[in-house]
């Protein structure tokens, strides 16, 4: 029973982890120009995607589709009036980006808003190095892909804090017109596509790749954004091994010492067949085939309860403390699989029988006489 | 015609670093046919003894041999089989399946007859529930029936295979004075009847008279061996030192000294 419902625990992590890695950043699936996920950081302007708003239109009249929003990557110089800052950016826009959600925390001021044509969140970092706090002024120049200077003024309305010191040293956020401004062009890098469910990706992703949006374009699901997905869950699978040896040593042990007592507390019963003619072997069938009924039964109940235990946990949650990493508390479920009670299932009914085996056997060795004797 | 044989049985028991001796040279036949009983205080070897000739135990010298078979080579499961048709037990705790009806108990030893059907099963528990005047508690479980109840059922489980020998350790000493006569007369009528060989062990004196051949046991030898014709005990006195001594006495002299 504890088997299922740690591996249901365990099921439910991982679709946790999913959704909070789909809703931090990444959304389902991107799409973008070929090259752009490779060496897009250095030269956005090369990877163009040149009709955001139309492929916005296209992709969002797919049913499983809940909602396309494009983003615009650029890299430039921040200036507060005294100083420069290298920084990388993205244009973003802001209602979109709420809906999908985010993992960015505002640490003072607040979010840009679709009414903010001109605003800018910073990273802590950035804000730092700059002095900056909500409602400062700064310029963001940058060289546009014909060559020329091109700038914008943008005034602060919040500072944020990712996972990462690295991207809160440099990241800035503004609103997406901005940001085309500054690249002077109405394109977009890249286009974030969220479902309705995640189960979907695969499939949208497929869809997606041969419906060909645009010519040279590039579709990525999440977990190929988030490599670190599949290492997380391989990671805790691996744990969750660890957990399910110690589980099955418990389980063996207390059915070992549960069936021995039984056994030896009927060792004169088991004389007293013996005495009426019961071969050795007729007694250790008797004991084990005993044992496997009461396994088979024991594993039946353990199902049953894992079931009632998991409706239980589904229906109430366990509130969690935020994951290392993160901002977030989240509530966890268990998500208790069929084959994680056929697992159990299986489980209990071997350490019945494995367990059984040891003591049925002294007890069948034992002499006729000796056994009698413990009546008495 | 006899249908055990000891010749010097010896058993030593390990006790942490001492060996306890419960049988010392214990050579004896036993006919077939009769209602014998061992006597002896507790501790002198009485269940020793019987459990030695049940084949639940084993000697550490000498030779045994049971309705005709050595018993001396054999592997467990030839000694099962033997219990299985040859012998049956009378326990002192009845050692019944609580769970299992009277007939279902006695029906037990029979379910490894394979010879045997299922109608057949039947009628012989019928046959022996009848036997010990049971007939009407056969759907009774243990713990609805008297003591001595529960003791009939043992006996009619250890005869429903027609075994030749019977064994019965302190049949009574569970049982109050009169159910104990009680079962030591149907035991006797039994014998009479279907010519059943009993051995039957007792602490209790009074109990030996139902009895027609008596061995009496003491720090696990035999101290006295007697036959009993007409009411009257022929007694031979068997003492350590020296040759066996026969010796004539009457009943009441046999009480009071044994
Ligand atoms: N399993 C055993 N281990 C050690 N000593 C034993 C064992 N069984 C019997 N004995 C000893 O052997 C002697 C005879 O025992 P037993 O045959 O049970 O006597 P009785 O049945 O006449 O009371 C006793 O001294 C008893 O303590
Ligand atoms: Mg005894």
């Amino acid at each position: 029973m504890s088997l299922a419902v740690a591996q249901g625990f365990l099921e439910d992590v991982f679709v946790q982890l999913a959704e909070a890695i789909v809703h931090s950043q990444s959304g389902h699936i991107q799409l973008a120009r070929q090259g752009f996920f490779e060496h897009g950081a250095h030269q956005p302007e090369k990877y163009l995607v040149e009709d955001p708003v139309g492929d916005k239109k296209r992709i969002a009249t797919i049913p499983e589709v809940q909602d396309v929003m494009a983003r615009l990557s650029f890299s430039g110089l921040l200036n507060n009036g005294r100083a420069d800052l290298s920084v990388i950016g993205e244009g973003i826009e802001p209602d979109a980006e709420n809906r999908l959600g985010t993992s960015l925390r505002i640490v003072a001021g607040r979010r840009l808003a679709s009414t903010d044509k001109y605003g800018a969140v910073v990273g802590k970092g950035v804000a730092k190095s700059l002095g900056l706090k909500p409602g400062d002024r700064v310029v963001v120049v940058m060289s546009t892909s014909d060559g020329a200077m091109n700038s914008v003024e943008l005034e602060i309305v919040g500072v944020f804090q990712s996972f990462s010191k690295e991207y809160d040293d440099r990241g800035v956020k503004i609103p997406l017109s901005a940001a085309q401004t500054l690249l002077n062009t109405t394109g977009a890098s890249a286009l974030v596509v969220l479902l309705h469910d995640t189960a979907q990706t695969q499939r949208l992703s497929h869809l997606l790749k041969e419906r060909t949006v645009w010519r040279d374009q590039d579709v990525r699901t999440w977990v190929e954004l988030n490599d670190f997905y599949l290492k997380t869950v391989e990671l805790y699978k691996m744990q969750f091994g660890g957990l399910q040896v110690i589980i099955l040593v418990m389980v063996l042990l207390s059915v070992v010492n549960a069936v021995n007592t039984t056994v030896f507390e009927r060792v004169s019963e088991f004389g007293t067949f013996r005495a009426l003619g019961n071969r050795n072997s007729d007694v250790l069938k008797m004991v084990v085939a005993e044992n496997a009924l009461l396994g088979l039964i024991g594993g039946a109940l353990g199902v049953v309860g894992a079931i009632i235990v998991g409706q239980v946990i589904q229906r109430t949650g366990v509130p969690m403390p935020p994951p290392p990493n993160s901002e977030l508390a989240y509530v966890a479920y268990v998500r208790v699989t069929w084959f994680a009670l056929a697992g159990a299932l299986a489980v209990g009914f071997t350490a019945t029988v494995l367990a059984a085996c040891v003591p049925a056997w002294r007890v069948s060795v034992i002499q006729v006489a000796e056994a009698l004797r413990q009546s008495q | 015609m006899t249908i055990v044989v000891l010749e010097h049985i010896t058993k030593e028991y390990r006790l942490g670093e001492h060996m306890v001796r419960a049988l010392d040279d214990v050579t004896l036949s036993i006919e077939s046919g009769v209602f014998l009983a061992i006597a002896g205080p507790s501790g002198s070897g009485k269940s020793t003894l019987l459990n030695i000739i049940g084949c639940i135990d084993t000697a550490s010298s000498g030779r045994i041999s049971v309705a005709g078979h050595d018993v001396s080579g054999q592997t467990p499961d030839q000694l099962a089989s033997l219990r299985a048709r040859t012998i049956g037990f009378v326990f002192q705790t009845f050692n019944l399946l609580p769970v299992l009806t009277a007939a279902e108990n006695v029906e037990y030893p029979l379910l490894q007859m394979q010879e045997l059907d299922k109608e057949d099963r039947k009628e012989r528990v019928q046959e022996m529930l009848e036997l010990v005047q049971l007939g009407k508690f056969a759907k009774h479980r243990p713990n609805q029936l008297s003591g001595g109840q529960r003791q009939r059922v043992a006996i009619a489980r250890a005869l429903v295979t027609r075994p030749e020998l019977v064994l019965a350790d302190e049949p009574t000493a569970n049982l109050d004075h009169k159910t104990g006569e009680g079962i030591l007369a149907l035991m006797r009528d039994i014998n009479r009847k279907l010519k059943t060989t009993f051995i039957f062990s007792t602490h209790d004196k009074k109990v030996i008279d139902s009895a027609d051949r008596l061995v009496g046991i003491e720090d696990g030898t035999i101290r006295l061996l007697g036959v009993r014709k007409e009411g009257q005990w022929a007694i031979t006195n068997l003492s350590r030192k020296g040759p066996a001594q026969p010796a004539k006495k009457s009943q009441s002299e046999e009480e009071s000294n044994a």
